[in-house]
Parts: structure tokens; sequence; C-alpha cells
């Protein structure tokens, strides 16, 4: 008999859960939190609980371009990223990134594209993610698909990033840098999905798409 | 009789309060300046102009200044909001159902960003002292489309924002010289890190929607800055957030300055003849081109008028300079119609041979 009375409660409950989500449904694409072409975001690696995050400092090794690393702290300014389209294939602003879509992310403060290539990272042998070309402009290895379940990649959502040219999962498994980069984490490619690879949005400025066309066709 | 003029009374008192309650009521179309039909978009530009005006930091000498700018943030709060608006339309102010929500500092701060609005003073002048956060820069790309027309961008900023927390932490440490004594007239010194007490902060998201407008006629680089809305500094001041206008690139239109240039291609027939035509302008309206002469390659026409709204005055506009480039006709002639054409066209052989690259 309790646990007849339980379950109907327990049933109760779940209903009206499923009643408050829905009825919180408006019908705004915005009000369900996605990331969008053009907006600036920190990437979270949720293993690790560091951002990802670039600076004007060069790697030792490797291919000598600029480093990637992951940071604990969150509010530095260097860890802020543009979500952008292929080379040659701009995506629509505003417009939220499908799953599976190839993106560029580019490094705000240095306009450099995060990059792979196979080269050895310095710590731990995978391969070595760097921070490259000029203005947002580099070349091809810097496009990246990304990975989740669903239609678009939402803003609370874990989702691992697949480069395109080499098929590696941008990585973090813990390995720290000295001097002068103390207590930052080494950033790497790895070739199989993992606990290691699953990256969040966090902080950002996420632009939301345009409500009304500007085109008045009537005459 | 006294119980019917009793009831005349009370209905003339009713009706007199009705009256003076719809019209208490504040026109929120007029203050803003806005016509009843007004898009979201030009309620938005009419609010950015205004607040700007009529902020009360600027108008310190007014003592209604606050008044006016609490009504514009009322107008804006119910025009800006298609159900408050229905209700307002159809009911006056006093039928809004909800009390005002968000205070007019949000929505102010909504457009231009948060920390205490400093009127053309350089904030960085300010006060050296307090450290700041990090700036952040976007690079947001508007089409050319957009530059004719004007937009508003909505966007959404999630940023950590420093809040207090229980206990105290270490601030302001600097390396300090101490000077110990051994003995008697032997004294060491040593380097050692002192630092402050501060009550302790912690970083906590928060997220606000903030409305980036695309001025019409915007240039290339211009930037629209957000203060405060940047990175925070747990010791000082948050940076601010600014919006880098990129302009794209257009597949029928180039931008010089105010003026647009567009290219035709036509065929020989029409070059020769004449032709009519309309181009499609970037908000969609038809620019009508009508041709009876003779229209030479690279021949060009000026319509005035019909280029992009000048950026500190949309009331004048550059014009469109058309320039067209003549298609001859793919397939070769034969000897019937070479002759036809050389008896009607009657231009005689010219073979004129100089050197084209030196302007002679």
């Amino acid at each position: 008999m309790k646990m007849e009375i339980i379950h109907a409660v327990h049933v109760l409950v779940k209903s009206l859960l499923i009643v408050l989500l829905w009825s919180d449904c408006e019908g705004r694409e915005s009000e369900l939190d996605y990331v969008t072409c053009g907006s600036l975001v920190k990437l979270l690696n949720t293993r690790h609980n560091v951002r990802l995050h670039s600076h004007d400092v060069k790697y030792g090794s490797g291919s000598g371009q600029q480093s990637v690393t992951g940071v604990e702290n969150a509010d530095d300014a260097n860890s802020y990223w543009q979500i952008r389209g292929k080379p040659n294939l701009p995506c629509q602003r505003g417009a939220a990134i499908k799953c599976g879509q190839a993106i560029r992310i580019t490094h705000m403060k240095t306009g450099r594209n995060l990059h792979t290539h196979h080269f050895s990272s310095p710590l731990s042998n995978n391969q070595e993610v760097s921070a490259f070309g000029e203005n947002g402009e580099g070349d091809d290895l810097d496009v990246w698909a990304v990975q989740c379940d669903g239609t678009y990649w939402e803003r609370d959502e874990a989702v691992r990033f697949k480069h395109v040219g080499t098929d590696a999962f941008l990585s973090v498994t813990g390995e720290q840098y000295g001097h002068p980069i103390r207590g930052q984490r080494e950033v790497h490619g790895m070739s199989s999905p993992n606990q290691h690879n699953w990256w969040r949005s966090m902080e950002g400025v996420f632009i939301q798409p345009n409500m009304e066309p500007l085109h008045h066709d009537e005459l | 009789m006294a119980a019917k003029g009793m009831n005349l009374c009370n209905v003339c008192c009713l009706l007199l309060y009705i009256t003076t309650a719809v019209l208490a009521g504040r026109d929120f179309y007029k203050i803003l300046g806005v016509s009843k039909s007004a898009s979201i978009r030009d309620i938005k530009k009419a609010y950015r102009k205004l607040a700007l005006q009529l902020h009360p930091d600027r108008n310190q000498d007014d003592p209604k200044a606050q008044d006016k700018f609490a009504d514009l943030g009322a107008a804006y709060e119910v025009l800006s909001d298609e159900e408050k608006r229905k209700q307002y339309d159809a009911y006056g102010e006093d039928g809004l159902k909800e009390g005002h929500h968000g205070s007019h500092n949000d929505i102010f701060s909504s457009f231009f960003g948060d920390f205490g609005f400093m009127f053309g003073g350089n904030r960085q002048q300010q006060d050296r002292n307090i450290p700041r956060g990090n700036d952040i820069i976007l690079d947001l790309e508007v089409t050319l489309e957009e530059v004719y027309s004007g937009n508003f961008v909505e966007v959404v900023r999630n940023k950590p924002v420093a809040k207090e927390a229980p206990g105290k932490r270490k601030c302001n440490c600097r390396q300090e010289m101490r000077t110990t004594q051994l003995g008697p007239g032997r004294f060491q010194m040593t380097q050692e890190m002192v630092c402050d007490e501060c009550p302790n902060v912690k970083l906590v998201n928060e997220e606000r929607t903030l409305e980036v407008e695309i001025e019409q006629g915007v240039r290339d680089e211009m930037e629209y800055p957000f203060i405060g809305e940047g990175e925070p500094h747990i010791d000082g001041e948050p940076g601010d957030l600014r919006f880098r206008i990129k302009v794209l690139k257009h597949p029928v239109f180039e931008r010089r300055g105010d003026d647009l240039y567009t290219n035709v291609t036509i065929s020989l027939v029409e070059a020769l003849v004449g032709f009519e035509m309309d181009i499609a302008h970037l908000d969609g309206h038809k620019v009508h081109i009508v041709r009876d002469k003779i229209t030479k390659p690279g021949a060009r026409m000026w319509k005035k008028g019909e280029g992009l709204p000048n950026f500190d005055n949309i009331n004048i506009r550059g014009s469109l300079i058309i320039t067209f480039d003549v298609e001859f006709p793919q397939t070769q002639l034969d000897e019937q119609q070479k002759d036809g054409i050389r008896g009607l066209l009657k231009q005689g052989s010219i073979q004129k041979v100089y050197n084209g690259l030196q302007g002679y």
C-alpha cells in the first residue's frame, strides 16, 4: 500500500514537472540558449575545470607557434574565443551552430585560430595544439567540427571538438607547465573520444539571431 | 427629487474622474516621438537617441530632468513589449495590469552598459589608481543592408561578477624591506611579502541582454562601447565591452564613403537601341533606369540620393553610380549578316593606332 502511494506521488510530481517545463517554452529561439555564429565564448574542460586559453607566448619546441593552454581563473580576457565559419564559407551572424558543423575558433586578443598539426606536444607527447594565423586567417588546419547530441550546440551542454584535418579531439589530461606559465595545463589533440575531451561554453557574449527581416518587398 | 439629484451628481463626478484618469495617462508614443505603427526597431532607435539627450547627468540645470527621464524609461518599457503595448493601445496607461518591473537603470544599461555613465569624459583619466579588468572587443559583422536601414542586435552577456563572500582575503600584496636587529650594531635587511586584509570576494556568473544599435551609415571599424561589461577585476572596476563594426562585402553594391557603386551588363542590342530596367536596392525598393540613347561600354550613370545615408546626418544621402558594360553576341556572323550590319550602321572603317597606356 505504501509503495503504491509513493509511486503515485512520484508519477504526479514527474507529470507536474513536465507541465511546468512545457509551459515555460516560448516561441523565440533565443530562449533555448544556443551557441551562435559570431559569439565570443570561454570554453571549460569539464574534467579538469580549466578554460581554453592563449597568449603571446610561443612553444619552445614542436612548431614554435603560439601556445594554447588551460587556465584555472575565470576573469582573464585571454580566454575568450570567437566562433566563426570555415574559410570562404562565413556563417550567418546569430545563427545557432549545428552539431557536426565545421567552424573556426579564433582567439579574441591575438586574432589567431585554434589549430593542430602533426607535431608533438611538449609535456605529454600527444598532438600539439597551437594558435595560428593573422587577423583570423590561417589555413585549412584551423577547422574543427562540433560534436554533440541533438540538432544545435546548446550553451549548457558538454560537447567535443574534432579536428577536421587530423581527426584529433581537443583534450586536457592534466600535465602542468612551469615558468613562465606556471600552473597552466597542456591542451593537446588525442585520437579517441574520452572523458578528457568534453568542453562547455561558460562566460561570453552570445549574439542572438535577427528578429525581423530588413527587406520590405511590399510596394 | 433629492435622490435623483444625488445620482446625477455621482454620475457626473464619475465621468469627470474617468476622463481625467484617461487624460492623466502619459502618451508614450509622443514621449518617444514615434508613430503608433512604429516597429520595435524604430522604438529602440528613438529610445537610444533620447536617452543620451535626456539623461539627468547631462541636464543638471533642469529640475524636471529626472521626471522626463523616468517617463522615457516607462514609455520604452511598455512599447518595447508586445503584450504591454497591446494593453496600452487598448486601455491607456492605467489599463496596464502589472506595475513596472525592472528599474530604468536596467533598461538604460542594456543599451549603454553598467558602470556609471561618463558623459564625454575619458574614463581612464578619472582615477589611475583603481585597477581595471580587461576590455573585450567583439568584431561584429554587419551587412550593407543593415548599414542602409539600420538594425538592432540583441546580445546575451554572461559574465563573472564579484560578490561578497564570508571571511577575508589577502589583497594589495607587495614586497617590502624589513630591517631586523640581530644584536648591538648588527642589522639585517630582508625582503618580505606584505598583504592587506580585504573582504572576501567570489566570482558568480550573471547574465543580461544588451542591445547594440547598428546606426544607419555606420563605417567600418567604428566601435560601440558598453561600459563595465568587460572582465571583472577583483580589486577594482570591470573593463568595457566594445563592439567593433566590420562591414561585409556585398555581391551587388560596393561602398565608397556614402556612395554606392554597381555594375550592369547589357546586351549589344540594348547598348545600341536603348533599354529600361529596375535595380533592387538594399531595402528592396526599385531604382528605375531608362535609356533611349546609345550606351557606350564603361558609361556611367549617377543616381543622386540612392547611396547610403551619411552617419552624421541621415537626411543626406550619397549617390548610386552605375557602370555599364556590354556583352557582345556569342555566335559569329555570316557574310549576309555582316553586309547587313555594314549597311545599317553607316560607320566607316577607323583603325586608329595609338599608345593607350600613356594617355595619347
